[in-house]
């Protein structure tokens, strides 16, 4: 009896000793962590996952933004990636055509993942197979100062036309001291590939595109002239804050010193928590005056190519998580805007806020439209477009070019990047 | 065994030990050894912390690659990096910028560090006080101080215009970052800003060190003010300033975050430094490879920079 106790002990032992050694901590870099939309959401998965895989853990680390590409690139460069990769949608491509992220193909197949109808799924595509899942995809929609509009005895603009004169009407020095005291709209005019994002906003609306469908740079369509010149002449008529970030414009929105901003939805949750209680009520959301509105994928969730295929197993275990009905609906819940798995806004929250309906209505209007704020043709060049887009820009004002000559030296300038 | 042999054998022992791996490390035959040996450790920190990655950094340079690994390459060296770095408008419009700002930030900074060391080495009530207000930008974290700095000139809501405008020396805001002059002059305002305050200090380190005889004599000699400054001061505080001076030009050769901060490198280039086009290239458009020829060049030129100064200013007067 007392062998057989002892015979126990040690199998047990062996065992918890075996079940200890398999227990494996992956680890997860986001910028999402912290933010009030995504972090409980990413939470929520994490627990689901832990609780799913007894003494497995989530190692989630909280990265800045702006560094964060910087971040991923180094580990992966040093051979030490994250098990989980999360990028921006807009950055994922370098990493895939480097060979760094993992054929999703087969894992889908697997596990019988339907894709169909997946919002920007497509963009994941990369050389015929799947690198990644698309965790979002949004279309822009406004803020608007109501109190401004109705001092100014403006509708809300609808179209390029209204919405200039409404930045024409709404952009005021109050004091007459020099200084302007509200702006018409903001810009993201620093650098980075935001600056492209809005101006895509009159690209689209233009009729433009920066490439064509089959991934060709297209700027020296009539259209692209239009478009450029319709966002230098904010910028001359001195209708938008100087040199500002997006997330500058935003701010100064929710204060009151820029009266219209097209953003992502984000801009509720900013209304939300950064607008003063006198402010609130005169902050309301619209659909974008332009169309199709800007949309495009906005997060991707992936697997690294080079470690063990035991740990694969297990990230994949997580991807399916995040991509199931429940953590799906729960993102539609949580976040404010609606997950990219089709049928994941129920009713009850569509009903939660009066602009659901309205990012819904953008996301829709956009994914039809196939917008995306990654152009064909350029995925791997996307910062660079960006920098070249900003710098001939600011060229044509500082000389005081055309926006035909602008739009030619802008097509050289990209043709040569592919 | 005699009495005598045995005393011997009893105090002959504890001289006989073998220490570190055989070796004596007491004995004066081996001490450069110990010295050797205590340095290892610092040595092979430096061989791992600066040279790996120098020497990392150009392997990669002579590989055409777009992201790189942590290993040397293979055997497809190329000089395709250089060629296209040295035929590179961009190239040569960031080594000028650098070259400009290198000239003008320097300069600047080093006549109003030996202004400001002059004025506090001098005996006046609220000294102290004016030391501390000198040293205050250099003590402010650099991201810090840069942020605030961007509000400060903000085009639209800044401080900067909203005084210029009250007291009436500009008509309307200035778009500081928006014009290639006035955001070269921006940053170099920054800059100079936040690198004055250790040429003080030092400076005035080397004024507190010039023996007050030295002044008194050149006074009784009928040297006048600007004579001692020149024929004392200067020559005693050479050794200083010429340190100084290399710490500053290297300084502001790499310094990035002020610049990136700031205006990003814009507009148009115009404060787009080596740093900065080094940055870009590697972290935004993913070319390590291209990315590393240019840090390369960078280091090539700061090595014959500091070889010349040092050469230059190493003469002490003592």
């Amino acid at each position: 009896m007392r062998k057989l106790a002892r015979t126990g002990a040690v199998l047990g032992l062996l065992l918890a000793t075996t079940s200890l050694a398999q227990a494996e901590t992956l680890k997860f870099l986001t910028w999402q962590l912290t933010e009030d939309t995504y972090g409980p959401w990413w939470e929520a998965v994490i627990d689901k996952f832990e609780e799913a895989h007894p003494g497995d853990t989530i190692e989630a680390t909280q990265i800045a933004r702006q560094d964060f590409a910087d971040t991923m690139m180094t580990q992966f460069a040093g051979g030490s990636p994250p098990d989980i990769v999360h990028l921006a949608s807009f950055e994922y491509q370098p990493f895939a055509a480097n060979g760094w992220l993992e054929d999703l193909g087969p894992w889908i197949e697997k596990a019988g993942l339907d894709l169909d109808g997946w919002a920007g799924q497509n963009l994941c595509t990369w050389d015929g197979t799947t690198r990644c899942i698309n965790l979002q995809y949004f279309a822009y929609i406004m803020g608007v100062n109501t109190a401004l509009l109705d001092e100014a005895g403006l509708e809300i603009p609808k179209g390029w036309d209204e919405f200039v004169a409404a930045a024409r009407a709404l952009t005021k020095d109050n004091d007459g001291d020099g200084i302007t005291d509200v702006y018409g709209t903001g810009l993201h005019l620093a650098a980075g590939n935001n600056y492209i994002n809005d101006m895509l906003n009159f690209v689209l609306d233009a009729g433009g595109s920066w490439t064509t469908p089959d991934g060709k740079p297209a700027f020296d369509t009539p259209e692209m002239v239009a478009a450029i010149d319709h966002w230098a002449a904010l910028i001359r008529e001195g209708l938008v804050p100087a040199d500002t970030t997006g997330g500058d414009a935003r701010q100064l929105f929710v204060e009151g010193k820029v009266a219209m901003r097209i953003e992502n939805p984000g801009l509720a949750g900013v209304i939300e928590t950064s607008a003063s209680e006198e402010m609130k009520p005169n902050l309301k959301l619209v659909a974008s005056p332009f169309d199709p509105p800007v949309g495009g994928a906005s997060a991707i969730i992936g697997i690294p190519s080079e470690i063990p295929d035991e740990r694969k197993q297990k990230v994949w275990d997580f991807i399916a998580i995040a991509t199931s009905p429940e953590m799906q609906e729960l993102f539609s819940e949580i976040v404010g805007a609606p997950a990219p798995r089709p049928g994941s806004v129920t009713e009850a929250v569509l009903a939660s806020t009066p602009e659901y309906g309205l990012v819904v209505e953008a996301m829709d209007k956009a994914a039809a439209a196939g917008v995306d704020r990654v152009p064909v043709g350029l995925e791997t060049h996307y910062n660079e477009l960006a920098s070249i887009v900003r710098e001939e820009i600011q060229r044509m004002i500082i000389e005081n070019r055309t926006a035909e000559e602008t739009a030619a030296v802008l097509q050289d300038c990209v043709s040569a990047l592919q | 065994m005699s009495e005598l042999s045995q005393s011997r054998t009893a105090t002959a022992a504890p001289r006989r030990s073998s220490g570190l791996f055989g070796i004596d490390l007491a004995s004066p035959k081996h001490a450069n050894k110990l010295g050797y040996l205590l340095l290892a450790p610092a040595a092979l920190l430096i061989l791992a912390i600066l040279v790996y990655p120098m020497l990392l950094a150009i392997d990669i340079s002579f590989h055409d690659v777009k992201f790189a690994t942590l290993s040397f390459g293979s055997a497809d060296y190329t000089l395709v990096n250089y060629q296209k770095l040295f035929s590179s408008p961009d190239f040569w419009n960031a080594l000028r910028v650098t070259a400009q700002l290198l000239l003008v930030v320097t300069s600047i900074s080093m006549v109003v560090g030996m202004g400001t060391a002059l004025l506090v080495n001098q005996q006046f009530r609220g000294r102290s006080f004016a030391r501390m207000l000198i040293a205050l930008p250099w003590a402010i974290p650099e991201v810090v101080a840069v942020v605030t700095w961007v509000w400060i000139l903000d085009a639209s809501f800044g401080v900067l215009n909203w005084l210029l405008i009250k007291i009436g020396l500009i008509g309307g805001p200035v778009s500081w970052f928006s014009s290639p002059s006035t955001a070269f002059s921006a940053v170099t305002m920054v800059m100079v800003w936040k690198g004055y305050p250790f040429i003080s200090i030092m400076i005035l380190a080397g004024l507190q060190s010039i023996p007050e005889e030295y002044y008194q004599a050149a006074k009784v000699d009928g040297a006048n003010v600007f004579q001692r400054f020149f024929w004392v001061t200067i020559p005693c505080i050479a050794p200083v300033l010429g340190v100084t001076l290399i710490l500053t030009v290297l300084w502001v050769f790499r310094d990035f975050s002020i610049i990136y901060v700031l205006t990003g490198g814009g507009p148009v280039g115009a404060t787009e430094t080596l740093a900065i086009m080094t940055y870009e290239e590697a972290f935004n458009f993913f070319r390590m490879g291209y990315a590393s020829s240019i840090g390369v060049v960078t280091l090539v030129i700061c090595a014959v920079i500091s070889a010349f100064l040092v050469k230059k200013t190493s003469h002490a007067i003592y």
